[in-house]
């Protein structure tokens, strides 16, 4: 481990002339080898231990983290609050199921092979969110955050009453993704190490495949040029445009990527669910990907992640392990039940790490991890270092 | 032409009441540039005390304890949560809000629980009829109220010193400091005042016709939102007129839904969105906003 | 470095594969046979028998959710301090969705190995949206929403009659005993959705048979005021009024009519009242020619098995309204426990044999006043519809106004399972 720690200090120097926040993404840039495959032979070991429960919420978490990542190109790095998140995720979400079913007396589908449908509808939200760029490249911030509101709302309405393409209120069936050699079903079964690998355990795979694309995709994004241009756009736009950043070009370009993520995290989600539903892409969906980019840290796509498994597993972890039965306390009584502490702590959950983290979790690991390697090597951390430390 | 009538005065009355959570909106933002998402919670708060007081002390005084709280409540969240931030950004300062929101919905939705609570008004289910046109009376209670608060607030701002001193802090709040202008007081003051309109506004919304409060009333402030984008966040006159657009097209369009139905059931919900979208479109900064001018 | 992560992954393939073998999920061992020979399934050990609520207790349904879990509650501590059912014990695990998708997904996906079956699951999104799961598992769940998308699957038990058909035997009683006629306008103001949706058809339906043209008005959960409908609906000049939404908008519409001078009937699906409102300044208009048209008896209604619910159920949670959930509740715990105690007299409590035990019976009474037949899965329980009458002396707020009856256009009508 010793000779890890020193090889990253020498990186760490060139990074310091940027501002801070990329800075703090920086130091976990170069995650230790050992340690990176370590952590993904435990992640691609978890099918073979977890229950469904745990499954489908870990898998709630990654499709979550697909969407925050693509939020956070849009809000944290380029400064472009948009409410409308659940929007694209929806899209992504009916776009496969249109494209993958196959039309019937009462439902339409264009019944293509699977993983083109997956592409398709990945491109579609993309589209959907090009056509929505007439209004997102006119406005700005507050503006621009409760104009996507409206996509919200707009979107939901079409959801319930194109009748031929969405189901309407009761939602479609997802048709399961068949890649080449795997099906992505409970059946024809599949045993692996003696454990039966049902739906739930594939997706798994199929999950993390697209949010370490994901993750690697945004973070080039992020580290070269057009992450500095988008940084630069959020905080000083005309300065931008004059040291020759095409704004209009990249707002555009990062609202259609981040749509994109979007879409490909509700593709996800609709594999997940096996079946969509309008009711659950509303508003409340969106503040939830807002409260995940600014829990986990704004800007990368580290913050992200983290701040998907956070808000993902929170009420989870509260409503299990709170000890069970809600009832329990409540009738009459007016005791608080787990499903309302759950809510209670998130809502003070993204109050304190605002205003006391204000580089999210993301930012105290970083702080964390700077103090531990001060301890272990003193000598080779130069003042240098404390100033990269976040206020 | 009696259903016109009625249904252009009952868009009127219900768009005073979104005029006034969304005047609340509008001097948040001109006081601090946040985004108030707690505003909701804040007019549950009002709702909820005048609900379970007005049995003891009568209405009035329970309208009164129901306007202060919401009032207090709304300076707490300034000076316990927002003041305490020491992020730039806006955007995340509108997520803190949410934050509140969540907390303060979640624990006053269980206060409510399964009930519907009455806020005890005099005007009860009472209807005036002139030449076949009714109104009910609580539409014509809530058009005055808002109308008097209104004028009230829009003098105030103009006249008042708390009011030039909001005005200067909105225009440039480094020179206003400058001038001896203390910002923490005027930001304080303006949540207090959204509040305690947020609670008048949560009384109109949950008289008849509505039965009443109860954990769903919070919605309604919702509709405040493309109100107050609609006529510019920044314009107080632009909260009048976003308001009363917003509330005509909803009492319209759901009126008319029948000879609507092309655009799908249950459009009244989506038509002030689609106002909205479309005056933004033309207008970037609302009717009445100011556009940003950028200086280098 | 190369090395390091050649020789750390080869090392970690070799623990991985060697510990799988410990997963508790490696295949073998489930089912058996208990001690009693009776066949075992997953949520029944020798002694206890697990059953789960999934209920929303904090969402816009709670105050429903709230009273059918308190019911089901009481019914299985009934059961159990009567000896339980099959010499076990049952134990009900409770789960909150909050009316959210995503949580009753997880919730299910949590009770799914663990219980026998559902007794009470709120929400007909979320029903639906597991569907295809709830069949695979064979889970026997009881959906606590009453529309025909529910209908044609073996697990899946809705109670009592659906919504089209209430519709349809609220227009037959408008027409008997209301004197609504032949070209009479009706109004029908329904909930986005499958439940108002469901009520629609079954009113077009029995609308169409009657001669009675249609209005449609169509609102959403969270409008919650009718001036707009109300409005329409008399300038199109009704003569009657359906109403398939909640209690607030009913509580609404009725102010709104009444205040306006519209006396016209108004019939409520059976989620379209809630006792709480005659405390409301809507009573009044509540009161006026208000019915509601519902599968079961009211909690007031004059039979013993109500009376001893509502005693105990008083009781045990003093203070709480006693509305239509509470017997809508119990008495969908007792058919499920009833069919538990079948399996168990067939020696299989595995969840295929409870479901077979469920089906195979032919009338099942348990004296609430609602005979059922449970084995046609694509047929509603029962064809009759109760007209009850809103009144502020009963507890409950409702009186019976007409017997449960199946009308002709009930019998013969249709239902459209499944959709």
């Amino acid at each position: 481990m010793s000779d890890a720690a020193q090889a990253r200090q020498p990186s760490a120097k060139p990074a310091s002339s940027k501002p801070a926040s990329s800075n703090r993404s920086a130091a976990l840039r170069r995650p230790s080898v050992p340690l990176a495959v370590v952590g993904a032979a435990v992640l691609l070991a978890f099918p073979f231990y977890l229950d469904s429960f745990w499954l489908q919420t870990g898998l709630f978490a990654i499709s979550a983290a697909i969407g925050a990542i693509g939020l956070n190109l849009l809000t944290g790095a380029t400064g472009q609050l948009s409410m409308g998140h659940a929007f694209f995720l929806a899209v992504g979400a009916y776009g496969y199921v249109f494209l993958a079913a196959d039309s019937d007396t009462k439902l339409t589908g264009l019944g293509l092979p699977t993983p083109v449908a997956f592409a398709g509808a990945v491109v579609m939200a993309g589209i959907a969110g090009g056509l929505f760029s007439p209004i997102a490249g006119r406005l700005r911030g507050t503006y621009l955050g409760i104009a996507s509101l409206a996509l919200i709302f707009i979107g939901q309405h079409v959801l319930f009453n194109a009748e031929s393409v969405t189901g309407g209120f009761n939602g479609r069936n997802v048709p399961p993704l068949e890649l080449p050699g795997i099906v992505f079903d409970d059946s024809p079964e599949l045993v692996v190490f003696n454990v039966p690998l049902g739906a739930l355990e594939r997706l798994w795979f199929l999950g993390l495949v697209l949010l370490a694309l994901a993750a690697w995709l945004a973070r080039g994004v992020l580290r070269g040029r057009p992450g500095r241009a988008l940084n630069t756009i959020r905080d000083h736009e005309v300065a931008a445009s004059v040291m020759g950043v095409p704004v209009a070009r990249y707002r555009a370009g990062v609202f259609v990527l981040s749509s994109m993520y979007a879409g490909t995290a509700g593709a996800l989600l609709a594999l997940i669910f096996r079946r969509t539903v309008p009711e659950y892409f509303g508003m409340f969906l969106s503040l939830d990907y807002l409260a995940m980019i600014v829990i986990g840290g704004l800007g990368t796509a580290a913050g992200a992640v983290i701040g998907a498994i956070f808000v993902s597993l929170l009420p989870q972890l509260l409503t299990r392990y709170s000890d069970g039965l809600p009832l329990v306390a409540a009738p009459g009584s007016g005791g608080v039940s787990p499903a309302e502490a759950s809510r209670i702590l998130y809502g003070a959950a993204v109050v304190a790490v605002v205003l006391f983290l204000p580089g999210g979790l993301l930012g105290l690991w970083t702080r964390l991890r700077m103090v531990v390697t001060a301890r272990r090597a003193p000598r080779t951390l130069p003042r240098l270092e404390k100033e990269e430390q976040p206020a | 032409m009696t259903t016109f009538i009625e249904l252009v005065v009952n868009g009127l009355s219900v768009g005073s009441v979104y005029a006034l959570i969304a005047l609340g909106f509008v001097i948040i933002f001109k006081a601090t540039e946040v985004v108030n998402f707690a505003h909701a919670s804040l007019l549950l708060v009002g709702g909820y005390v005048t609900a379970i007081l007005h049995d003891d002390i009568g209405f009035l005084p329970a309208l009164g304890a129901g306007i202060a709280t919401a009032a207090v409540v709304g300076a707490l969240v300034e000076f316990l949560v927002l003041r305490r931030a020491t992020v730039e950004n806006h955007a995340v300062l509108a997520i803190v809000t949410i934050g509140v929101d969540i907390m303060l919905t979640t624990e006053l939705t269980r206060r409510i629980g399964t009930e519907v609570l009455t806020l005890g008004d005099p005007w009860q289910n009472g209807i005036y009829t002139i030449g076949g046109v009714s109104i009910a009376h609580t539409r014509i209670a809530a058009l005055v109220t808002a109308a008097v608060l209104i004028s009230a607030f829009l003098l105030a701002f103009r006249y008042t010193s708390w009011g030039v001193a909001m005005r200067a802090a909105a225009e440039d709040s480094e020179t206003a400091a400058l001038m001896g202008i203390r910002l923490s007081r005027v930001s304080l003051g303006a949540w207090a005042v959204a509040g305690a309109l947020a609670a008048v506004a949560a009384l109109f919304l949950t008289v008849f016709p509505t039965p009443g409060l109860d954990r769903s009333t919070s919605f309604a402030a919702m509709k405040a939102f493309p109100a107050a984008i609609l006529g510019g966040l920044d314009s107080t006159t632009g909260a009048l007129a976003g308001g009363l657009i917003i509330g005509l097209t909803e009492s319209l369009v759901t009126g008319y839904q029948g000879d609507l139905a092309f655009m799908g059931r249950g459009i009244g919900e989506v038509a002030p969105f689609l106002v909205m979208l479309a005056v933004l479109l033309i207008r970037p900064a609302g009717l009445f906003g100011t556009r940003e001018l950028t200086r280098v | 470095m190369n090395r390091t992560v050649l020789r750390s992954t080869a090392a970690l393939a070799i623990v991985l594969a060697a510990a799988t073998g410990c997963s508790s999920k490696a295949t073998g061992g489930s089912g058996g046979t208990g001690s009693d020979g009776v066949k075992l399934g997953p949520g029944v050990t020798a002694d206890k028998i697990k059953v789960g609520i999934v209920s929303d207790l904090t969402g816009v349904y709670a105050p429903l959710g709230k009273s059918l879990t308190q019911a089901q509650q009481l019914y299985f501590e009934e059961v159990n301090a009567a000896g339980g059912v099959c010499g076990r014990k049952v134990e009900v695990v409770v789960r909150d969705h909050g009316y959210d998708v995503q949580r009753a997904m997880a919730a299910y996906s949590e009770l799914q190995a663990d219980v026998v079956g559902i007794p009470q699951f709120i929400g007909s999104p979320m029903v639906t949206a597991l569907k295809g799961r709830i069949n695979s598992d064979k889970m026997f769940v009881v959906p606590m929403a009453w529309s025909t998308t529910l209908l044609g699957s073996e697990s899946i038990q809705v109670s009592g009659t659906t919504y089209d058909i209430d519709m349809i035997n609220a227009l037959d009683f408008l027409t008997k005993e209301k004197g609504v006629e032949k070209g009479d306008k009706i109004g029908h103001v329904y909930f986005e959705g499958d439940y108002g949706e469901s009520a629609l058809h079954g009113a077009k339906y029995a609308a169409g048979k009657l001669g009675l043209p249609l209005v449609e008005q169509k609102i959403k959960a969270t409008d919650n005021d009718m001036s707009a409908q109300v409005a329409a609906l008399r300038n199109a000049g009704v003569k009657a009024i359906l109403m398939s939404a909640g209690p607030k908008q009913s509580a609404s519409l009725a102010g709104v009519a009444r205040a306006k001078g519209m006396m016209v009937p108004i019939v409520a699906s059976n989620s379209g009242f809630a006792p709480q409102l005659l405390q409301t300044p809507a009573a009044p208009a509540l009161l006026k020619d208000f019915y509601l048209a519902s599968a079961g008896a009211p909690i007031g209604a004059d039979l013993p098995a109500q009376k001893k619910l509502a005693d105990a159920y008083g009781k045990k949670y003093p203070g709480q309204p006693r509305d239509n959930a509470v017997v809508n509740g119990y008495t969908s715990a007792a058919f499920f426990t009833d069919a538990l105690k079948k399996a168990c007299t067939a020696k299989d409590l595995s969840r295929a044999g409870i479901i077979k035990a469920h089906r195979s019976g032919s009338t099942y009474d348990d004296g609430f006043g609602t005979p059922m037949n449970f084995s046609k899965f694509d047929q509603p329980a029962t064809r009759k519809t109760y007209i009850l009458r809103t009144d502020a002396k009963a507890l409950g707020g409702l009186v019976i106004q007409r017997q449960a009856t199946e009308s002709d256009m009930a019998e013969q009508y249709e239902v459209p399972a499944g959709s």
